[in-house]
């Protein structure tokens, strides 16, 4: 493997890894969301 | 010795509707910077400055691991404090950045010990050697996934925060400690002096990227920082959320 | 020093004894964790010697880093071991109605511990000293200054996390995993300063190795029990 492929492949972990970790936070946040969504909502529906 | 209540309520403002629902707008205008400026840093780095003499060409992966680690420090400084902070006022905000800038620096340190092992790969031709760098970063990134995992194994959130907050202390005191030893380990014992983790010094000129990606990744950590403790703030309400639901039910 | 602070130092001490104690004979009657400590150790010697081959000179090489893994490992075993009667019998609630404050707590599990791991250092050295003929006899008092220091550090963290660790799941895995990287120093000096003396060197030669073990010891000793009283609350 050259330089530059040692390089690409140094920046290209670090990269992907930095993605994979955004991606995987909107998820999270997403489905917390969608949970909070669902206790809020109902909560707020039986009180009346 | 007084009393420590127990925490029933959200820390944050009472919450009404939507209010944590999207990114803010710090996060929004961070995010957008960092990309700015680490393109710059990048461009810099890859392109415009000249090869390393010694090491040719291979130098430049440089300018992301050693901003990397730089990185993860300060955000296990976070940590740091943020359990102090935690433990002294028992505010759940500060465990959520607590937990929120561990992750970071997890995220951080595994990024410098495989962009290290890289290095070295290209450089020594063995992907792993015992110097005091790699060395001293891996067990960085065994005890700060350590700390994730006693959060997540406790019986309860509280419990885990505090459990957290303990070790969190515990193990920023202890990385001089871990330096002190593991580099007299290696100096002491080195007899090559191919191996000697040092590596040429820097030039000038080599400081712009390093410094530009510094402050590149500072962003853009906090822009996740920032995130990340949106996340933990609707967990916070879910959680509330649940406990009110008990009671009603 | 005032009548007030004596008195806090005696009541502190003497609640530490106390705790201390009751560990010592409650292992004294069971004899189960010694016993478990010194079976180990003598194992772990035993397996080292088939897996490195049957070379002396090789073995005489490796021969500090061999001893240190014996008494860690073991040191490992006790510790897991340290809180394991509170928590079966769910006695934590109980240790926190003595009246006192934790720092004694800690300080009382701490030397039980110390205690029972020196007392199985006792005992493995003289083992390792035939398994793998060193003479240990004419090192014996560095060696032992360079043991205790070592096992005065790991005994202080490991008391700290066994007492976290007690609760949660996978605790017999989450012990070592949390206590071995931080214990790093610890491992490092003990292990060189041990080398350093049996080579012969004397403890001029390893005196900076034993300035860590003490620096280490002296920092976690003042912040564990400090941080102790987060650990057991609830």
């Amino acid at each position: 493997m050259g330089s530059w492929g040692f390089i690409g492949l140094a920046y290209g972990v670090g990269s992907v890894a930095l993605l994979l970790y955004l991606i995987l936070l909107k998820r999270r946040l997403r489905g917390a969301q969608e949970e909070l969504a669902a206790l809020e909502g109902d909560g707020g529906r039986r009180t009346r | 010795m007084g009393e420590r209540t127990v925490i029933a309520s959200v820390p944050w403002a009472p919450e009404q509707g939507r209010a944590g629902a999207r990114p803010s707008l710090a996060a929004k205008v961070l995010g957008a910077a960092a990309v700015l400026v680490l393109a710059t840093g990048l461009y810099l780095g890859l392109v415009v400055v000249p090869p390393d003499a010694v090491q040719g060409e291979v130098q430049r992966i440089m300018y992301l691991h050693v901003p990397s680690i730089v990185t993860a420090y300060l955000a296990f400084f976070v940590v740091f404090c943020s359990s102090i902070l935690y433990l002294w006022k028992r505010d759940l905000r500060f465990d959520a950045v607590a937990v929120s800038s561990a992750e970071i620096g997890v995220l951080l340190t595994g990024t410098t010990l495989a962009t290290g092992s890289i290095w070295g790969k290209s450089t020594w031709g063995v992907w792993w050697t015992w110097d005091a760098r790699l060395t001293l970063t891996a067990i960085l990134f065994t005890i700060y996934v350590g700390y994730l995992m006693l959060r997540s194994f406790a019986e309860d959130p509280r419990a885990g925060a505090r459990y957290g907050a303990v070790l969190a202390i515990i193990g920023f005191l202890d990385i001089p400690l871990n330096h002190m030893a593991v580099q007299w380990w290696r100096t002491l014992h080195q007899s090559s002096s191919i191996l000697r983790p040092g590596g040429p010094s820097v030039a000038s000129v080599m400081l712009v990227p390093l410094a530009i990606n510094f402050a590149g990744l500072v962003l853009l950590c906090t822009c996740l920082l920032l995130e990340r403790i949106r996340l933990e703030r609707i967990r916070h309400r879910a959680a509330e959320a649940r406990l009110k639901r008990g009671r009603r039910g | 020093m005032s009548a007030q602070a004596e008195g806090m130092v005696v009541g502190l001490l003497r609640r530490t004894w106390a705790m201390t104690w009751k560990d010592v004979t409650v292992e004294l009657r069971a004899r189960e964790r010694v016993n478990a400590m010194l079976f180990f150790a003598a194992l772990v010697l035993f397996i080292f010697n088939f897996a490195l081959g049957p070379d002396r000179e090789k073995l005489r090489e490796v021969a500090p880093g061999l001893l240190w893994l014996a008494f860690l490992f073991t040191g490992i075993l006790g510790l897991g071991h340290s809180f394991q009667a509170e928590r079966e019998n769910e006695c934590f609630e109980e240790l926190l109605l003595t009246p006192g404050d934790r720092e004694s707590i800690f300080f009382g599990k701490l030397a039980g511990n110390v205690l029972f791991m020196v007392t199985a250092e006792a005992l493995i050295l003289p083992l390792f000293g035939i398994l793998y003929n060193l003479d240990i006899w004419a090192y014996l008092p560095s060696l032992a200054l360079v043991a205790f220091l070592g096992t005065l550090g790991f005994s202080t963290l490991g008391t700290l996390l066994a007492a976290m660790t007690a609760h949660l799941r996978a605790r017999e895995v989450m012990l070592p995993l949390l206590l071995f990287p931080l214990t790093v120093p610890v491992i490092l000096g003990s292990v060189r300063a041990t080398e350093g003396i049996l080579a012969g060197g004397g403890l001029g030669e390893v005196s900076h190795w034993l300035k860590l073990l003490g620096g280490f010891d002296l920092i976690f000793l003042v912040v564990s029990p400090l941080v102790f009283e987060f650990v057991l609350e609830e």
